[in-house]
């Protein structure tokens, strides 16, 4: 009879290399801790120290995560619940970073919005230490909890602005969808721990390697569920349709949040558990077939639906809903070829980064724009913005070139390294469908530039006034944009040591 | 140990039955007390497979205190709507949902099925747990020790929802206003006292 592993004397200790690997999560779990007290300071408004206290959170962790990333060792803890690497430093980084934006531009539309609750920054907070441990779960417990973290801050800033009818059915159907989604990738963990009695990833890969026998239709069904689970939360057909009523609903500075940082998290965390759970490397020729072709299928239809639907929308924040489903398509191209080219997952990495730049500016300046309740975001609302606002008009202008990938901008960079992965890995009528897709695209990311470039304004709409944090948060997104485009073998190489960490 | 597969069978159907009452009944107060017995069901499976204190648990936390809750939130809001109402969805959607769930039911029997279980056995069998000490034991020792990130960040996960809760369930009102008004009413409190007193 095994003996039954009680407590393991390894695990009442911390060794410093373990305490260092964990400083991110543990600054930013304390700041989070730090900044919820700050929301009930007795003083007139606890907005600013709440604020302030959440910038300097994901400053600091930013910056412990940076040295981690330079560092580069990866160092597992907690009895292999999860793995501090590179590539979680990485994506630390990138959520940390949407976060601290995402604050910074919600500050002035709270207080337009009048529902300035220091709650908000903290809700942020606990979404992005959410995505952090997620990234770095090396275990599907750890998985689900992680991500139900996320979520449940989610849904609560998506529901924020209590008194819009839109916002409350956004938060409602995200809610329960999303809920359900999670009990599905629940139930699929449960199966795969049926099937091969662990639940850590690398313990159920070794278990399949070692007894070929446990690959039973049970272990499939499994691994499907919890791939349903990830497919839902990165909005792929055909678990898209809560996106654009979500993303119309959720306040703008919200949106933006979700399809950077959520979408990067459910990526990331898909890469790990898939990379880990064998994709690529380590599963029977039938299975990888099958998966292959599972998700060929998806990604074609994800490109297409999301390209095709968006071109009859006129509401942008909609409009960006529907382009974020056609680049998770792309970014599904990135997956089904990073098992077979010599770039690996990168180029998905990198086209995580770049699209997370781009469209969290893009919602920068919706954020801006938007008048009372998210109201006039539509396109004709948008007529003669050059001549209001050239520089906001020639930012948005240098994002939607971008999300069109039209160099030289990061979207081309990004796209350009996906396709040309894709094409090594011999998938050429993906790439060819993806190419034909976003040429398609083209036409609604320039209508929006038309109105702004070359129609006159009707009426005479106020005049947005920025907050000097959201000048700082454009400027910084354009001149990143701009610099990825540029020079893209910097963000290429950090994410190929990111990418060599799994 | 014979006779537990015809209690599995017996609280796991009960379960399930339960379960279709919790989404198919119209009155909301019916869909919760079903919950509580879905949950008695659960403990009863957990009871079955020997992890007693789970059990209890379930009957205490879930059946006991959650849904006592639960309750109370319901009949406070008073509402009488049905929660649900099948005729109202739309034909086609309801054939595509009798037909997914009847595909997906046939593919869990057809996957289960294929599938001899238990295809491979993690430690925790009821003899070693009996070996080690008993559940209690074993429960709380793997939880503060193998498995004390699960349970923490569970705990972060409780706040988190307790402030997301907060935050959308509050009035309305900036904390500078909630101030002001604290003190206005102080005021006209003190104003009345003063009236009273002149009385």
């Amino acid at each position: 009879m095994p003996n039954l592993p009680m407590i393991n004397p390894q695990l009442l200790s911390m060794s410093p290399e373990q305490v260092q690997a964990l400083m991110p999560y543990f600054l930013v779990c304390g700041g989070t801790i730090i900044a919820l007290l700050a929301c009930v300071l007795r003083v007139l408004s606890p907005k600013w120290p709440v604020f302030l206290l959440t910038l300097a959170t994901c400053a600091v962790g930013i910056c412990s995560s940076i040295g981690l990333l330079h560092n580069g060792t990866s160092v597992t803890l907690f009895n292999s619940m999860m793995v501090s690497d590179p590539f979680a430093s990485f994506f630390n980084v990138l959520f940390l970073a949407s976060a601290a934006i995402t604050a910074m531009i919600s500050f002035r539309y709270l207080d337009r919005e009048k529902i300035q609750h220091p709650e908000y920054f903290v809700l942020l907070l606990f979404a992005a230490f959410g995505m952090m441990i997620m990234t770095s779960a090396t275990d599907l417990v750890m998985v689900f909890i992680a991500l139900e973290l996320m979520s449940l801050s989610v849904y609560a800033l998506v529901g924020f602005r209590r008194t819009d009818r839109r916002s409350n059915e956004a938060a409602m159907k995200y809610f329960i969808l999303g809920s359900a989604a999670s009990a599905v990738m629940l139930y699929g963990a449960a199966m795969l721990y049926g099937a091969t009695g662990s639940m850590e990833i690398h313990a159920i890969l070794q278990a399949i390697r070692t007894t070929p026998t446990l690959m039973t239709p049970l272990f499939t069904l499994g691994v499907w569920l919890v791939v349903a689970g990830f497919l839902f939360k990165v909005a792929s057909v055909p678990f898209h349709m809560w996106m654009p009523d979500v993303y119309e609903g959720a306040p703008a500075p919200v949106t933006g949040f979700m399809t950077t940082g959520l979408k990067a998290a459910a990526f990331a965390t898909f890469v790990r558990v898939f990379v880990s759970l064998g994709y690529g490397h380590a599963l029977t020729e039938t299975i990888q077939t099958h998966f292959h072709n599972i998700l060929w299928v998806i990604a074609v239809l994800t490109m297409a639906l999301g390209n095709f639907v968006a071109l009859t929308q006129t509401n942008l924040k909609r409009m960006l809903g529907y382009s974020s489903i056609a680049h998770t398509g792309y970014l599904l191209v990135g997956l089904i070829a990073g098992s077979a080219s010599d770039q690996g997952y990168a180029p998905m990495v990198v086209y995580l980064v770049a699209y997370s730049v781009m469209n969290l500016g893009a919602f920068i300046i919706l954020t801006v724009l938007a008048s009372r309740d998210d109201g006039g975001l539509n396109l004709p609302d948008l007529a003669g913005l050059s001549r209001r606002h050239p520089w906001l008009a020639f930012s948005m202008a240098v994002f939607l070139f971008s999300m069109a990938g039209i160099p030289p901008t990061a979207g081309f960079a990004a796209k350009y390294m996906i396709f040309s992965a894709g094409v090594q890995a011999g998938e050429i009528p993906l790439v060819v469908i993806s190419v034909l897709c976003s040429a398609v695209s083209v036409y609604y990311y320039l209508r929006v530039l038309v109105y702004m470039y070359m129609r006159d304004p009707v009426g005479s709409p106020a005049a947005s006034r920025m907050s000097a944090w959201s000048t700082v948060a454009l400027a910084a997104m354009v001149a990143m944009t701009l610099q990825i485009g540029i020079m893209p073998a910097r963000a290429l190489s950090a994410a190929k040591k990111a990418v060599t960490s799994l | 140990m014979d006779i537990s597969p015809f209690f599995f069978y017996l609280f796991g159907g009960l379960a399930i039955l339960f379960s279709l009452f919790v989404v198919l009944k119209k009155s909301p107060v019916a869909s919760a007390f079903s919950l509580v017995l879905v949950f008695f069901s659960f403990a009863a499976i957990y009871a079955v497979l020997g992890a007693h204190l789970i059990a209890a648990l379930q009957v205490l936390v879930y059946a006991g205190a959650i849904m006592v809750l639960f309750i109370f939130v319901i009949m406070l809001l008073n509402q009488d709507v049905p929660s649900f109402d099948i005729a109202r969805t739309h034909v086609v959607i309801r054939a595509v949902a009798v037909v997914a769930t009847v595909a997906l039911f046939g593919a869990f029997v057809w996957v289960f099925k294929n599938s001899a279980l238990p295809a491979a056995r993690g430690g925790f069998s009821a003899s070693a747990i009996e070996m080690a000490g008993g559940n209690t034991v074993v429960v709380s020792e793997l939880m503060f020790n193998q498995y004390i990130l699960p349970f923490e960040v569970t705990s972060i996960l409780l706040l988190a929802a307790m402030v997301g809760a907060v935050a959308i369930a509050k009035r309305q009102k900036s904390s500078a206003e909630v101030l002001r008004e604290a003190a206005a009413n102080q005021r006209k409190q003190a104003g009345r006292a003063a009236v009273g007193g002149a009385k």
